[in-house]
């Protein structure tokens, strides 16, 4: 049974793994703006709204996980590209950790097919 | 704001600006760039673009108060809102006039610095009323703005009295009620700036919750 209620409580879980799932991105290279945003979005699930993922690199860079620099494109206006500090790259191991031992733990209930 | 040359993406913009009103300037500068940036990166891929997919990247980015909600719940903790400087503003405006006027305008400089305000609550702080408080005083007092009034008469010799008591040099009637208007005014107008900057200060970054789930 999908309600309201549900809907709400995954949209928080999806809230708030977005931070690690950016920090992934930006962990092993760094990318723009827009190509970070469609990248999360492209993946069915994830994001709703691509627009909310800007404050949320905002929040990352003024905490020090992420930085950004601005470059000029080939074509069109300048980029700001942003990138995981160390910080953002421990940040994210710590969080990998905790992420796959909840993960197992939720799995060993709810992991398999109801088989009763 | 810059104009996209877009009737759908500037009324988008439009909207989204009007969404972050109440944040504070260099933040909603940044993110209005970003956003714009993000919806110029995505037209120059359509080759040749219509509405219908200039709508689509707007579907995408979502709804501009969604955008705001995330903005304020995420810049939470870091918004500055009711901190000394606030405060120091706050007194400066109100009493700061009789700190040999020099304190009112310190008011007004703090008050300008602090990004715990709007421009529009900026003008209300600076233009009600110059000087805080101190007007008033000086309206009270009959420093300025008091007028003189000249009576003649004689003492009647029995009781003392004045009697036959002629004045003259008075204001009219519509000068009087004029002088107690503006002398309301200054009284008030001090003590309502104050409550109004002391209550838009303290609004909340109000939390993004999808819903109180209480399951």
């Amino acid at each position: 049974m999908v309600d309201g209620r549900q809907d709400a409580l995954l949209a928080q879980m999806r809230r708030g793994t977005l931070q690690y799932c950016v920090l992934a991105l930006l962990a092993s290279e760094e990318r723009y703006g827009f190509d970070l945003v469609r990248g999360l979005a492209d993946v069915d699930g994830m994001v709703t709204s691509e627009g909310t993922i800007y404050p949320l690199l905002s929040r990352l860079r003024r905490d020090g996980l992420v930085e950004s620099t601005w470059q000029e494109s080939p074509s069109g206006p300048p980029r700001r590209y942003y990138r995981a500090t160390a910080a953002g790259r421990r940040a994210l191991e710590e969080f990998r950790l905790e992420w796959s031992r909840f993960r197992d733990a939720v799995d060993a209930f709810v992991g398999g097919k109801d088989e009763r | 704001m810059k104009r996209t040359g877009d009737p759908l993406v500037d009324d988008y913009l439009k909207q989204l600006d009007r969404a972050l009103s109440d944040l504070p300037k260099t933040r909603r500068r940044e993110l209005m760039a970003e956003i714009a940036g993000h919806i110029e990166e995505a037209r120059s891929g359509l080759d040749p673009e219509n509405d219908a997919e200039v709508r689509n990247i707007l579907e995408r980015l979502g709804d501009p108060a969604e955008i705001a909600a995330e903005e304020r719940a995420r810049s939470g903790a870091h918004t500055r809102r009711g901190g000394l400087l606030e405060i120091l503003a706050l007194i400066g405006l109100l009493v700061g006039g009789f700190l040999f006027v020099v304190g009112w305008f310190v008011g007004v400089v703090l008050l300008w610095v602090s990004d715990a305000w709007s421009t529009r609550e900026k003008l209300v702080g600076t233009l009600l009323v110059p000087g805080g408080l101190l007007p008033a005083f000086l309206f009270g007092t009959g420093a300025v703005g008091g007028y003189s009034e000249t009576c003649g008469g004689e003492v009647d010799p029995v009781t003392g009295a004045d009697i036959n008591v002629v004045c003259t040099g008075g204001p009219s009637l519509a000068a009087r009620i004029l002088w107690i208007a503006v002398f309301i005014v200054c009284v008030v107008g001090p003590f309502f700036t104050t409550a109004f900057l002391a209550r838009r200060m303290r609004r909340p970054a109000t939390s993004y919750q999808p819903s109180p789930g209480s399951a």
